[in-house]
């Protein structure tokens, strides 16, 4: 066998590892029976039919929203705050605190998960949405605030300078020179933020109240039963999340293909008249 | 504010760390003037243009803006603007906005902005360019909209740090002459800092020849050219030879100096007798061919070099009795020598300068060349 079709299969074998299982989740979301196994009997749209006219369904996938928008909206204040002070401070402390603000992306979620838990029986708070809101602030912070430090710190630090020559103060260089540059990046890594937190299993299981959340509620449903209509509301969570990576990734590379578009080296030395 | 200069620096002093940048540097700049700090990376120019717009404060010293003291003030609340050495265009604004950033800080009403962002933009030519973005224009365009942002507030000074120094040469002399006749329009103070001599001697009322965080002289470019005060200023503006002589004879108008085997006249007002250093211009040199026999009085040399300058020939000649080598240059369109040919050099009184030497200090410092600023935001990482 030459080595080029060795490394073509070994990529085939891999990728049906990888997606195999995802697709046969799809798949049966479309089954015309209950059964689980092939052979596969036909299409029809019935569980999805089904788990949009659950209540509970349609509570989880409610709670589950909420709790992701809170967490994307605090994380795109405090952590973009975060950064933006991190990456123009000249302080001694500023590689140490940086390090603080990202070091919890190492911590195993399990470990979070009970150390919250912890902390709310401690403070004697009953758990509920809020608490689940205020771990998954814990988890997505550091995401946040690398992708926001990065993007700040890659902005030409002459830019603020020149506004503030012109007469402009903090507030109104941060308005109006630093932000409209770096935003696309800041939204995308907000709707990083609401996918994390939107499938967050480990840590939601530790400090979840009453109110269940997606995952969570798919997991207690598989204990119970298993029928195609979890498969259909699993699909619907990974078409979502998918679509917010995408999101994301676009909105990243645009902002950074816009945020570059003055400092192309040939047009800079007069060498290439543009386009 | 009658009596008082635009731009005075008292005694200004700066450190980063323990590294002094600037060492009791005082200046006085004239309303209208066009003032060139000029010297090689590392000498303070730039950090002194920063002080003066407000980016840095200094460690020691004052800075007053038509004497009002404003050392403690930050950028944004002086009557200077600045050019930076990169383009600095807001990449997410058009042209129109960019210039009108100032007007529209300070709160200027749309119609005014309008208009006085049309005068800025025919003042550097680029009329009818309001609607273009950054990426759309040249390196010496974006320039040209860097000086019409900083233009359209008005400024009693505007602070130029090395602005052309990113283009191409052939567009960096177009922008020489933009620069002067905008000077000449506006009427306002203009502090220019670069490393490049050439640019320094064609744009300035006035060079600050500055060297290791000092001001080593000050004067028109003709002066500082023709009567250096130092060697530093003698080889960093414009090219210079540099030889060690002997002043045998000090005269009011004219002195003589011996130079090896050869006494030369010179034109230099009192010069101290006894070691001195003479500055000789290239331009200067008169070269003729010939043995020692056939050119009595001159200094003997053997060419070593000749190059195709456009306007004539750079020739280096090397002088055995010294141990040196000169450049001269010579005009005409055939090369005026070949390389090994023997000749004699010689000069008119009126054509060099003396300079103090130390007695047995017989080499000239190696002169520094002026490289390139490197990006000063990048220096101070």
């Amino acid at each position: 066998m030459s080595p080029g079709r060795f490394t073509g299969l070994v990529t085939v074998a891999g990728m049906l590892f990888l997606w195999l299982p995802l697709l046969v989740v799809v798949l049966f979301s479309l089954h015309t029976t209950a059964s689980l196994s092939f052979p596969f009997d036909g299409f029809s749209l019935r569980w999805y039919e089904r788990i949009s006219e659950s209540p509970e369904v349609r509570a989880a996938a409610r709670n589950s929203l909420v709790v992701a928008t809170s967490t994307a909206l605090v994380t795109l204040v405090l952590a973009t705050l975060a950064a933006y002070g991190m990456s123009r401070s000249r302080s001694r402390w500023r590689a140490p605190l940086s390090l603080l603000f990202f070091l919890p992306i190492t911590l195993p979620g399990l470990f979070i998960g009970i150390a919250l838990l912890i902390a709310f029986s401690r403070l004697e708070y009953s758990l509920s949405l809020v608490t689940v809101t205020v771990a998954h602030l814990v988890y997505v912070f550091p995401f946040f605030f690398l992708l926001a430090r990065a993007a700040l710190e890659r902005l030409d630090p002459a830019l603020e300078e020149a506004a503030a020559d012109l007469g402009a103060t903090g507030w109104t260089i941060f308005r109006r020179v630093t932000l409209p540059q770096v935003w696309p990046v800041l939204v995308g890594a907000a709707c990083l933020a609401f996918a994390l937190s939107f499938d967050e299993f480990i840590i939601t299981f530790f400090v979840v109240g009453p109110d269940p959340t997606l995952p969570l509620f798919i997991w207690s449903s598989l204990r119970r039963t298993i029928d195609p209509s979890i498969n259909a509301i699993s699909t619907l969570l990974l078409a979502f999340t998918v679509l917010l990576f995408v999101v994301t990734f676009a909105l990243t590379s645009w902002g950074e293909r816009r945020r570059r578009g003055t400092v192309d080296p040939l047009v800079l030395t007069g060498a290439q008249e543009p386009r | 504010m009658s009596g008082d200069p635009r731009v005075r620096i008292e005694g200004v002093s700066h450190r980063y760390g323990a590294v002094a940048a600037l060492e009791d540097v005082s200046l006085d700049i004239a309303d209208g003037e066009f003032v060139t700090l000029l010297g090689p990376s590392g000498c303070g120019k730039t950090t002194l243009l920063r002080i003066v717009a407000g980016f840095e404060r200094p460690s020691a010293g004052r800075v007053l803006l038509a004497g009002e003291d404003v050392t403690g003030r930050p950028a944004h609340k002086r009557a200077t603007n600045m050019v930076f050495q990169r383009p600095t265009l807001f990449p997410h604004l058009d042209v129109f906005a960019n210039v009108a950033f100032g007007l529209q800080v300070a709160g200027v009403g749309k119609a005014d902005q309008r208009a006085r962002v049309r005068e800025a933009l025919e003042l550097v030519r680029l009329e009818g360019y309001e609607r273009r973005r950054s990426h759309e224009l040249s390196g010496g365009q974006m320039q040209r909209i860097a000086l019409a942002r900083a233009l359209v507030n008005r400024p009693k000074v505007l602070l130029l740090d090395e602005p052309l120094s990113a283009l191409d040469l052939k567009i960096r002399l177009d922008m020489e002459v933009e620069l002067r006749r905008v000077h000449r329009e506006t009427g306002a103070t203009f502090v220019y800092v670069t490393h490049d001599q050439r640019e320094a001697m064609a744009l300035s009322d006035r060079i600050a020849v500055m060297n290791a965080g000092r001001i080593e002289q000050i004067g028109a470019p003709t002066d500082v050219y023709r009567r250096p005060t130092s060697v530093f200023a003698a080889q960093f503006v414009g090219d210079a030879n540099v030889l060690p002589v002997d002043v045998v004879e000090a005269g009011d108008e004219e002195s003589t100096v011996q130079l090896g085997d050869t006494r030369h006249q010179v034109r230099c007002p009192r010069p101290q007798p006894g070691p001195a250093w003479l500055v000789l211009r290239p331009e200067a040199v008169e070269m003729r061919a010939g043995t020692p026999e056939e050119t009595p009085g001159t200094l003997q040399g053997i060419v070593r070099d000749v190059a195709f300058r456009g306007t004539g020939f750079g020739c280096r000649i090397e002088l055995p009795a010294l141990g040196a080598q000169v450049k001269a240059e010579g005009r005409g369109a055939t090369p005026p020598f070949d390389v090994d040919d023997e000749v004699g050099i010689d000069w008119r009184p009126e054509s060099c300068w003396l300079l103090p030497r130390e007695r047995g200090d017989d080499t000239p410092p190696p002169p520094v060349t002026s490289e390139p600023e490197s990006d000063p935001a990048q220096a101070r990482a």
